[in-house]
């Protein structure tokens, strides 16, 4: 079924079964969970001119939940996350797969901060995808988010 | 929860894929080496929730359905 004609629902009305489904197909599935969103395993990445060089990321499932995210190389010039065997194995990925990267947005206090030592890693061909936990802080969990990005 | 009292050296097993065993007890700590197959995720709980605190604080934006609209109008 083409989606090309679907009314969308223009409000939080709940989504009919067309969209739904939609959204189903669009979905990236985190396995493993994200931590404090346990019950949510697929989430739908979406982007708008407006909201560029954001992204939100919303779960389709369990309680609503959703976050933006950002590509943590335009918060930090140089920015090389890494990998372990078991990310890239959780992510269906080898060594040369195009991974997306995004850093989840927080706030605290009117501040806003970009997780880089977590960052939210989706592989684009598998529609999987994983935050990734490193025991070892190269990077801060709330790195402030300059005008910059 | 269960306890058990270990010596240094002995372990506990848990199913038959994972093994916690106690390196050296001192005075204010003691060594844990794990072993379990990749797909079980190990972290420091103070880790796991320090990150699980930040994730919580992330912002939910404003709902923003005309992009969802636009990522389904495509065919």
């Amino acid at each position: 079924m083409r989606t090309a004609a679907m009314p969308v629902p223009v409000d939080r009305q709940p989504p009919t079964d067309d969209v739904r489904e939609g959204l189903a197909r669009n979905a990236v599935s985190f396995p493993d969970g994200i931590p404090g969103f346990e019950a949510c395993r697929h989430f739908v990445l979406l982007t708008s001119d407006a909201l560029a060089p954001l992204q939100r990321i919303e779960s389709i499932e369990g309680p609503p939940a959703a976050f933006l995210g950002i590509d943590p190389r335009l918060v930090l010039e140089g920015y090389r996350g890494s990998l372990s065997a078991t990310d890239l194995r959780a992510l269906e990925a080898d060594a040369e797969t195009t991974l997306l990267w995004f850093a989840i947005i927080s706030e605290s206090e009117g501040v806003l901060y970009a997780n880089l030592r977590a960052p939210i890693v989706i592989n684009p061909q598998r529609m999987v995808g994983r935050q990734v936990l490193p025991d070892d802080g190269l990077y801060p969990i709330r790195h402030p988010l300059t005008t910059k990005a | 929860m269960l306890v058990f009292t270990r010596r240094r050296q002995e372990a506990i097993r848990i199913g038959d894929r994972i093994e916690v065993r106690v390196l050296r007890v001192g005075r204010d700590g003691v060594r844990i080496g794990i072993t379990a197959p990749p797909d079980v995720p190990v972290h420091r709980e103070e880790i796991y929730e320090e990150i699980r605190q930040a994730n919580r604080a992330a912002v939910a934006p404003q709902v923003d359905l005309t992009a969802l609209a636009e990522r389904l109008r495509q065919p």
